[in-house]
């Protein structure tokens, strides 16, 4: 295999969530090597790190959020690709540490104050991950005071609001607002069942999108 | 046809005059007696009389017992976060890790908080024989979700046997419980499986189709009728749904209501929902949530459907926005105010009334929907005409529909919130109820009153004596005077001999009398364009 069919393949397992050798999806790739293997093995070939990084990994999972965004895929199916994709990028670990692979940016997550879902946050972790940012997840029930520390432990990072309830909107509304008002040039995306593009103007958050596809396409276009 | 029986009539797919009408009240009954969500949830009696408070002022004819889908979870044994103003949350998932999936016991009456929400059943129903009770549980994906955590998405494909021997079990989990709350009482029962949102319709298929068709079937069984209850964007997995062989579909905002319901006829399934839970019933006025009620009633129509917010109500959605949708659902009259209403004019463009009503007659303003077409509106136009003569020509009266872009713009311009609605010189005075013929009168002879008192008050005008000499005028002067000092007035005299002056004033003949009358029409305003042309009407 020469070094672009390579890459192309360890798109392809994290397009199709092939994990590893050993796991029994998708069926028709059974017993095949998939992203872990792949990633070792181009590395061993001497491919650069941010090669298999970004015409490797990131490629084949942009496919996933593109597809999910345009209902072809569900979570499932997004979930098995981030599991691939991490498959893959705990090889490259050693070359983020030593800074060979440079990440886009930090793109900081969490769920907001009084609320305790995270799956949604959670697909946005893995699919802006994907897309070649550090993502730094604070987990749920986020305080404002704790995406105010994490924004100064990371300057110039972006932040990440996620909420499912109704209630805790207005939790949501208060953190943009504390953010804005202590560090008023980070940009603050929202997102969650609940809230609309109406609602982030109402409280002057930066960018709201429905899918994690639209974050990614958003933080791409403005880092 | 009303409450229980429009309900069902509704559910089995039947055509209603009447929209049968179901807020999803969790724990904003809570919030309805001034209550936190953990104390209501915790406690029969806050909860029948949370239901209670939500019937009287809501006037639903369905409702469901209790909004909580961790019911079943707890009683399996996750642990529950608690919170103020949400139902609770689950924690932690018995089956993570490697959770012994043979080591589930099925749910019994008596475990966690199963036998209250039954004791609340037993209770409501009895309570309210003609109200159609909802058991609502949870759905067999929702509730391994609940179990396993979120590896439950990665294990459909990892060991898909596995994922179904788990929703085999939670669909016995969400029978048993349909049972409860049948033996309990209650009417309809609603599977909220809102997860099923997040898979594509083919993993549907697959893993939730059977597990979820032996909940319906089992329920049918019973001879009681059931509904499905998936929030979120769940547009993909409608059809899907239908194949389950539920009664009834609900849905929230995310998905259009005119796809749920072309998918659901097709199927011959009755559908419900979508008023929007955070934008208008939330956040948004009662005029709002009225419009939002009657563009889903439009899209609907009144075959087979039910009005329902898209999902458990916020906590403190505000009472008068619920009360509002109650009101217009049973008001078709109203619905059709809504929907000729939609044309607002634009704020800017309100007629400047402020001066409005200082002419010399009373006006009074009747705003109509049409008084062709609408009865009330009729009765009301017809009220003012029968009385209007009664004031020999000091009444004027016009009606206003709201049809044109002038009646809207009138009845913006004046505050009109209700049709139809009176004013008597511009000042709102009776509001959709149609006056009795007594108090029309009176109304209006106190607007004649008022303005007489008005005029009183104020310097008249004066008298202008024409003539070619002094001498010409004086036994005019001499006349007039007598005249005034009858009266008891006081009036100015202004004598003019200037004969380019006399001719200006039209007048061809000397000697003259003329008598000028000032009124003052705006102090301190600007009155708007169409006011003044009312006043210069009126000495042209």
């Amino acid at each position: 295999m020469n070094p672009e069919e390579l890459l192309a393949k360890i798109a392809k397992c994290v397009e199709r969530g092939k994990v590893n050798k050993t796991s029994p999806y998708p069926p028709d790739l059974k017993g095949e090597d998939g992203a872990d293997e792949l990633s070792a093995q181009a590395l061993v070939e001497g491919i650069a790190a941010d090669q298999v990084l970004g015409q490797g990994l990131v490629p084949g999972m942009q496919i996933v959020g593109v597809k999910f965004r345009e209902n072809k895929v569900f979570v499932p199916e997004v979930l098995m690709a981030a599991k691939a994709m991490s498959a893959g990028m705990k090889h490259l670990k050693p070359y983020f540490q030593s800074g060979e692979v440079k990440r886009k940016g930090i793109f900081i997550i969490g769920t907001v104050m009084g609320d305790l879902h995270d799956i949604g946050k959670n697909l946005l972790g893995m699919i802006v991950e994907g897309a070649g940012w550090q993502v730094i997840d604070l987990g749920i029930d986020v305080p404002a005071a704790k995406f105010i520390a994490a924004i100064d432990e990371n300057p110039g990072a972006y932040v990440g609001l996620s909420c499912l309830l109704t209630t805790t909107m207005l939790n949501m509304e208060k953190i943009v607002t504390e953010i804005k008002a202590i560090r008023p040039d980070t940009k603050v995306l929202i997102g969650g069942a609940p809230v609309t593009e109406d609602f982030r103007q109402k409280i002057g958050a930066d960018w709201y999108s429905q899918d994690p596809q639209g974050a990614v396409d958003y933080l791409n276009k403005i880092a | 046809m009303k409450g229980k029986e429009l309900v069902l009539h509704a559910l089995r797919g039947g055509q209603c005059s009447t929209i049968p009408w179901v807020p999803f009240v969790g724990v904003h009954g809570g919030h309805l007696i001034g209550k936190n969500a953990t104390d209501y949830l915790h406690s029969t009696e806050l909860m029948v009389s949370g239901i209670s408070k939500a019937i009287e002022v809501y006037e639903p004819d369905g409702i469901p017992v209790c909004f909580d889908l961790q019911i079943e979870a707890e009683a399996l044994g996750c642990t529950l976060g608690w919170a103020d103003e949400n139902p609770p949350a689950v924690l932690s998932h018995p089956l993570s890790g490697n959770g012994n999936l043979e080591g589930l016991k099925p749910i019994s009456p008596d475990q966690g908080r199963i036998p209250l929400v039954l004791d609340v059943t037993r209770k409501l129903r009895k309570q309210y024989p003609d109200i159609a009770l909802y058991g609502l549980v949870t759905g067999p994906f929702t509730l391994g979700l609940h179990l396993l955590g979120t590896d439950i998405f990665m294990k459909m494909f990892e060991d898909p046997a596995w994922i179904q021997k788990l929703l085999k079990f939670t669909s016995e989990v969400t029978c048993a419980m349909s049972r409860y709350y049948i033996e309990a009482g209650c009417d309809i029962i609603a599977v909220v499986d809102p997860m099923t949102s997040q898979i594509g319709p083919d993993q549907f298929t697959e893993f939730i189709h059977q597990p979820v068709k032996a909940v319906f079937d089992d329920i049918r069984k019973q001879g009681k009728l059931s509904s499905f209850f998936v929030c979120g964007h769940a547009q993909q997995n409608i059809e899907v749904m239908c194949k389950t062989g539920p009664d009834n579909i609900s849905i929230d905002e995310n998905i259009p209501l005119d796809f749920v319901r072309n998918v659901c006829q097709n199927y011959q399934i009755s559908f419900g929902g979508n008023l929007q839970l955070t934008l208008v019933m939330l956040m948004g006025t009662p005029e709002d949530c009225q419009k939002n009620a009657v563009d889903c009633i439009d899209i609907a129509g009144n075959t087979g459907f039910i009005l329902a917010p898209g999902c458990d109500l916020p906590m403190k959605t505000p009472m008068a926005n619920l009360q509002a949708v109650s009101k217009v659902v049973r008001d078709t009259y109203q619905q059709d105010v809504i929907r000729t209403l939609e044309h607002k004019p634009d704020k800017t463009k309100k007629l400047n009334l402020d001066e409005y009503g200082k002419r010399d007659r009373i006006i009074v303003d009747i705003i109509t929907l049409d008084s062709e077409s609408c009865a009330p509106c009729q009765d009301m136009v017809e009220a003012v005409k029968e009385v209007a003569p009664l004031f020999e020509g000091l009444v004027e009266w016009r009606e206003h529909s709201i049809k044109n872009l002038e009646g809207v713009t009138f009845m913006s311009s004046l505050f009109v919130k209700n049709i139809p609605t009176i004013c008597i010189d511009g000042k709102i005075s009776f509001v959709s109820q149609i006056p009795p013929r007594s108090e029309l009168i009176r109304a209006i002879q106190n607007r004649i009153n008022e303005k007489l008192k008005i005029r009183l008050r104020v310097k008249q005008g004066e008298i202008l004596l024409l003539g070619k000499s002094s001498e010409e005028i004086a036994p005019l002067r001499e006349k007039t005077h007598q005249a005034i000092a009858e009266l008891g007035v006081t009036i100015e005299i202004r004598e003019e001999t200037d004969p380019e002056l006399i001719q200006s004033l039209g007048v061809t003949q000397t000697p003259a009398w003329v008598s000028v009358k000032y009124k003052i029409r705006s102090e301190s305003g600007q009155p708007g364009n169409e006011v003044i042309k009312e006043w210069i009407k009126e000495i042209i």
